[in-house]
């Protein structure tokens, strides 16, 4: 019997960890197919439409010290209503009518994981 | 009498000749876009089929089954014969330009072919509702508000090209658009591209915005 439960217990272990990776993965995904246009494929800020006539300079996610001054909240805030959400350039513009919930959610913790970095908290 | 009657007669058989012959060519051109293995790369049978980001990626280049509502025929005649690059980038690429090695047609096969993406209409698109006009409103949202520039090139001021490179040149996008499929798109984006790189604005943009984004992009023409 112990054994029948060991083995039970080790498939849900099992499938836990087999859907977080397909998730990451999803994620990634939504990255490279809206974010990286600006923010580039490794999220440095330098996608194909910064050319030298755009106005701003988008965010370089792997840079702890900026995004270490925004909690998960105000980047929330800036995917789903655009850059004035949070005082920032209109050059970033709002996805919350193209994003689902979940895939923001992923993307947060993505951006977490490129700047190494928990972000402001409270 | 009889005189009318023959006139109305010969009217009708006028009518039938023509529409019959527009069919002929459009069947011609389905002939010569099958031949040429222009299906490899673009889809005609609608409705979008596009659910998933991968099932964008998989696609090798546009969607054509609404072509006759989103193009105009001389512009694109034309550029069967003589394609040049519309999106800076190649096709669902960030990183490559675009090879510009889109196959060209010969003079009789675009006619053909032309016809035939013509007769692919959707009826999302309401014709007469967009003229090209210089609108201020529209620029603004273009530029600013909602910086369509940030991805699409366009010619600005002082005739300078600039705006961004992953979405589709409009630089003389009134030339190359059907201006009521500008709005068409913008209002309902999920009819035409449901899988799509650009944010969707609807509930976003009130109609009346879209429809002035919509006569300021249909008015970008040759400078002169």
């Amino acid at each position: 019997m112990k054994k029948i439960l060991n083995l039970a217990a080790f498939a849900a272990l099992a499938s836990h960890f087999a859907v977080a990776p397909a998730a990451a993965a999803d994620t990634i995904q939504v990255f490279k197919f809206y974010c990286a246009q600006c923010h580039g494929l490794e999220g440095k800020g330098d996608g194909p439409n910064v050319t030298k006539d755009f106005p701003v300079s988008p965010r370089n996610f792997t840079d702890a010290k900026e995004m270490d001054k925004l909690s998960d909240a105000d980047i929330k805030n800036v995917i789903l209503d655009g850059g004035p959400a949070m005082s920032k350039s209109p050059m970033m513009p709002p996805w919350g009518k193209t994003l689902t919930a979940e895939q923001v959610d992923g993307l947060i913790m993505h951006l977490r994981q490129l700047c190494n970095c928990k972000g402001k908290q409270g | 009498m009889m005189k009318y009657i023959t006139a109305a007669s010969a009217g009708f058989v006028l009518l039938a000749v023509s529409s019959g012959s527009a069919w002929a060519d459009a069947a011609a051109g389905k002939g010569a876009f099958d031949a040429k293995g222009c299906g490899e790369c673009h889809y005609t049978d609608g409705p979008a089929k596009e659910k998933t980001i991968e099932d964008q990626l998989a696609k090798k280049g546009p969607e054509l089954w609404y072509a006759g509502s989103k193009f105009q025929k001389d512009w694109l005649s034309a550029w069967l014969i003589d394609p040049k690059p519309i999106r800076p980038l190649k096709f669902n690429s960030l990183t490559e330009d675009n090879p510009a090695d889109h196959p060209k047609l010969a003079g009789d096969e675009a006619a053909s072919v032309t016809d035939f993406l013509m007769s692919l209409t959707s009826d999302a698109v309401e014709a007469g509702k967009v003229k090209p006009k210089k609108n201020p409103k529209g620029r603004q949202i273009f530029t600013k508000k909602m910086p369509c520039s940030g991805c699409h090139q366009y010619v600005g001021r002082k005739k300078k090209l600039t705006g961004g490179r992953s979405g589709p040149s409009l630089v003389e996008a009134g030339v190359r658009l059907n201006p009521d499929w500008i709005l068409a798109y913008m209002l309902k984006p999920e009819v035409f591209k449901p899988v799509k790189m650009m944010p969707v604005f609807t509930g976003l943009l009130s109609d009346k915005d879209m429809l002035n984004v919509s006569r300021y992009v249909a008015n970008f023409k040759p400078k002169k």
